[in-house]
Formats: structure tokens, C-alpha cells, sequence
């Protein structure tokens, strides 16, 4: 569904991506690992077409979207929900979810429709719907944020250290809600630092260190890795 | 009493001219991060296309101010097009000294049409209205109610449109725009487009109880500067009130202390308030 051959990517002298080249399958839950300033975001925001490659390709299916406007990216079906969030914080939550169909803004029936489902995957962002976006707490804005990014239909949802920042029973359902999001359908590509939660929900995962993948695998591979264990689980 | 009235209302008619140009100033700087100097000399081109298409064409006021509208908004769209598009990775000091090119640029294209000459714009509105003593001639009642509806207008436009949302969030968060899919060029050209259009039905609401002429932007463009900065930059209601404050300190100042220091008020308030508040009336945090 996406493919990355030899992707390098460039600010200035440094070189934030150096050669990667994975593939995410339809349907799959792609977990890509990496510390801080590895390159997780760079990555994301060279898909979304935020930065342009400095050599190699990116294809979705089987167009090529490097060279792409990000609303062109978005159009094609390849939605980022960014680290941070960047939500517009003094829309109302309804508003922040309603942008986020913006290219299918002529489908207001469909529209309406999709905002109903995110109210049901978010019951409480109904509740709070007409609050500005800025006034919820760390969880609900992350709620927003992937409900905006849906909204946008993806066929490939990008997901940029949800967890960040939230409390351990927030992230926890953070990740039960990706996993729901992947079995209904859309394939999902999860950039986390917070490997043992975001491995029991993948399906693989890559690893990434100093802008280049230095491994690759399953679940049961990746879980049962003793580098990955060191680096990144911690036990 | 009366003449205190008189006063409130001539600070309304100023204060709703100040308040429309501004509005154009503030949108493209809060959205696009442009100081736009030019947009004085668009205020001046908006006066002067509806005196052609008054006197020359012989068109009725009202075709007139919706023609220089959508003159003045095309024209606008070009510059954006063919001067700030090209310099959007630029360093901000680029933007300055462009928007300054354009402005003497379109000032000289208008003298070398038009001389520059002062010339009187007649609007059908011409009666005045009497109200117990209190005088208002029909063409500021014209100005305030204008106003008003503008505002109103793109209030409207702006939080209950899917377009005039795009405006918002671009302005809210740029990449969280970006990565909804919003078209940053369609946003750009519309921000303009709109400014320009404000720019020119200000001028063209002004220009009867005025005078038309090519340097006629230059006084309101500071002013408008003035606003913005007192009000916070890029914000709408900041604009707004803004150019309330000021339209009634020239008007108050130039009654009660005297006309020829009503043009040195705006700059003695701005001073005033700015140490006071440094990041402007409604300012929400810095950029």
C-alpha cells in the first residue's frame, strides 16, 4: 500500500532521513520505534509532502505522492495525526472535527455521518463538542486530534507519538482505540517511543535510529528482541 | 449636549473607515504574517476606480463601490500572486520592502492616469438629517451602517462558512492546517482578496466627505499600523475597537483641544497604550 524506496531527506548539511525503504501492507498496524530527533516525524512529514525528499521515491497505492501538496497527500488518502497535535484551539471541538473533512467538504451527508461515528468512538468529545478545543485536557485534545484525522477518511492513518504526555490509564486506552481504528479498517502507521504498548497492538514494527531503519520485524520478533528489549523496553 | 453627540458621531463615521481598513490589514498580517504597507495605496485605488466609474463610466454610486470591490480585490490577489507568493521562504524584512515597492508603484500608476490633483467624489447621498438639533449628514449614517454590515458580514463568513473556517485555522495553527488537507494559495489568495476588498469599499464609504487624490492612502495606512498595533496584531476585534479608540480620540481631540493636533493623537495614544500593554489590547499570545 506504501512503499519507500531509498528515501533520503536533507535540512541543509544535516541529514535528518538517510535511505529508507520499508513498506506498509493494507490493513496493517506498522509500529515504527526511535528515540528522540531519530527521524520518526521527519518521516511522517516527508509522506504528508511538509518536506520535500531529497532523493528516492514514496508510493501510495501505486502513485507517487513525493512532489505532492499536503492537501494533495490528504486527498489521496494519507491523513498524519501530528505530535503536539496542532489543533486549532480556539475552534470548538465540533468545528476541529468538521475541518478535518475539509476535502470531502461537498459530501455533507457522508460528513455528517462520519462525525457521528467519531461520537461514538469518543463519546465524550459529544459531550464537550461545542468547548473550544484549547480548554480540554491532554487526552480529549488527542482524542480531537485522531478524530479530526479520520474525518479526513484515511485508507493510511499516520499517528505521531499519541501517547505523549498523557497519564498511563489514558494511554492505555489510547492504544485500544488505534487497535479498534486498525480492525475496522484502516491501516494504520503508529510512530511511538513507547514500544511495549505500541508492539502488543502491531502487527510489525520497525526500528529507527539516527535517520536510518536499523531493523525490522514482527510482534513476536520485535517483543522477544534483546536489543529492543534493552533499548526500548527497559527490561 | 448636542455638540458632545456631534462628537460621538463623528468619531463613529472615523472610527468605522479606521476600523474597515485595519480589518484588511490585520487579516493578512494575522494569516499570512505580511506587514501589507501597501494597503494604503489599495485604499487609494479603491477611491479612485469608483470616481472613474462614476464620473467616467457614469455608473450609480452603489455599482460603482461593488466595481471597485472587485477591482481592488483582483488587483490584490495579483500582488499576492506576483510579489509575496514568490517571497514566502524569504526573511520577513523582504515582505517590508516588497509591499513598499507596491505601494510606490501604485501610486505612480495613478498619477500618471489621473495628475495628482484633488478631485471631489459626489455620492447621491447628500441630505442631512436633524435630529432635535443633533445633525448627522445622510452620507456618515451611510458610513457607520456600512461598516457595521461589513463587519457583521465576514463575522458571519468566517466562523459559519467551511471557507471562511479555512481562514481561521490557518491563522490558528498553520501545519494543522496543512495537514487537513487546506490549500495554503487558496487561503493566501482569498486573505488578500478580502482585504482588498474592505480597503476599497472603505475608500469609496470615505471618499465623499473627502478628498480623492493619489497620496490620500498615506495618513490612513499609519493609522491603520497604529490600530493594529494597539489592538494586537492579527486579531479581528482588536482591529475593530481599535479603530473605534482612535476615531474618537481625533474626534474628541480635535474639538475639545484642537484640529490641527487631531492627525498627532493616534501616535501620542499608541504610546500611551503600548506602555501600558506592550503585546496590544487583545493580543493572545505571541507568534
Amino acid at each position: 500500500m506504501l512503499q519507500l524506496k531509498h528515501i533520503d531527506v536533507s535540512y541543509g548539511s544535516f541529514k535528518a532521513l538517510n535511505n529508507i525503504s520499508m513498506t506498509v501492507n493494507s490493513g496493517e498496524l506498522v509500529v515504527l520505534l526511535g528515540a528522540n530527533g531519530a527521524g520518526k516525524t521527519s518521516l511522517f512529514n516527508m509522506i504528508s509532502g511538509l518536506v520535500r525528499p531529497t532523493a528516492g521515491e514514496c508510493e501510495f497505492e501505486g502513485r507517487r505522492l513525493d512532489g505532492l501538496k499536503p492537501s494533495a497527500v490528504v486527498a489521496a488518502g494519507v491523513v498524519q495525526c501530528a505530535e503536539g497535535r496542532k489543533l486549532f484551539p480556539q475552534m470548538s471541538v465540533a468545528q476541529n472535527l468538521m475541518l478535518g473533512a475539509y476535502v470531502h467538504r461537498r459530501d455533507k451527508q457522508g460528513n455528517r455521518r462520519h462525525l457521528q461515528e467519531m461520537y461514538e468512538l469518543f463519546p465524550i468529545l459529544e459531550e464537550k463538542k461545542d468547548q473550544p478545543a484549547g480548554s480540554l485536557s491532554g487526552g480529549q485534545q488527542q482524542m480531537v486530534a485522531i478524530g479530526r484525522a479520520m474525518m479526513g477518511r484515511p485508507r493510511l492513518l499516520m499517528l505521531d507519538e499519541p501517547s505523549l504526555g498523557l497519564a498511563p490509564l489514558v494511554v492505555r486506552q489510547m492504544f485500544a482505540t488505534i487497535s479498534q481504528i486498525n480492525r475496522l479498517g484502516t491501516t494504520v502507521l503508529l510512530a511511538e517511543q513507547n514500544a511495549f504498548a505500541a508492539l502488543k497492538i502491531a502487527h510489525r514494527a520497525y526500528v529507527m535510529e539516527n535517520g536510518q531503519l536499523v531493523m525490522e520485524g514482527d510482534r513476536e520478533t520485535m517483543l522477544g528482541n534483546e536489543e529492543v528489549r534493552k533499548a526500548y523496553i527497559g527490561a | 449636549m448636542n455638540l458632545f453627540l456631534q462628537q460621538i458621531m463623528n468619531g463613529l463615521t472615523l472610527g468605522s473607515i479606521y476600523g474597515l481598513v485595519a480589518l484588511g490589514l490585520t487579516l493578512v498580517y494575522g494569516i499570512l504574517h505580511i506587514p501589507n504597507f501597501a494597503h494604503g495605496a489599495l485604499y487609494m485605488v479603491g477611491a479612485f476606480m469608483s470616481y472613474f466609474l462614476m464620473v467616467d463610466v457614469g455608473v450609480h454610486y452603489w455599482f460603482a463601490m461593488a466595481g471597485s470591490a472587485a477591482i481592488v480585490a483582483v488587483l490584490a490577489i495579483i500582488c499576492e500572486r506576483l510579489v509575496f507568493h514568490p517571497l514566502r521562504h524569504s526573511p520577513p524584512i523582504h515582505d517590508k520592502i516588497a509591499a513598499i515597492g507596491i505601494l510606490l508603484f501604485l501610486e505612480a500608476v495613478v498619477q500618471m492616469f489621473w495628475g495628482a490633483d484633488f478631485r471631489r467624489m459626489s455620492s447621491p447621498f447628500t441630505g442631512i438629517l436633524n435630529f432635535d438639533g443633533l445633525i448627522i449628514p445622510e452620507q456618515r449614517l451611510l458610513i457607520i451602517i456600512g461598516a457595521l454590515t461589513l463587519v457583521a458580514g465576514l463575522q458571519i463568513f468566517l466562523r459559519k462558512t467551511m471557507t471562511g473556517a479555512t481562514i481561521i485555522a490557518m491563522a490558528q495553527n498553520r501545519e494543522g492546517a496543512f495537514l487537513v488537507g487546506i490549500d495554503a494559495n487558496r487561503v493566501a489568495m482569498m486573505t488578500f482578496g478580502i482585504s482588498g476588498a474592505l480597503a476599497a469599499i472603505a475608500a469609496t464609504l470615505y471618499a465623499p466627505i473627502n478628498l480623492v487624490y493619489p497620496a490620500m492612502g498615506h495618513l490612513v495606512i499609519m493609522k491603520a499600523f497604529v490600530i493594529i498595533i494597539l489592538g494586537g496584531m492579527g486579531s479581528i476585534p482588536g482591529a475593530i475597537v481599535g479603530g473605534m479608540i482612535i476615531g474618537f480620540a481625533e474626534a474628541f481631540g480635535g474639538f475639545y483641544i484642537s484640529t490641527a493636533y487631531k492627525d498627532i493623537i493616534a501616535f501620542g495614544l499608541l504610546v500611551v497604550i503600548l506602555s501600558i500593554r506592550p503585546q496590544g489590547l487583545f493580543a493572545k499570545g505571541a507568534h
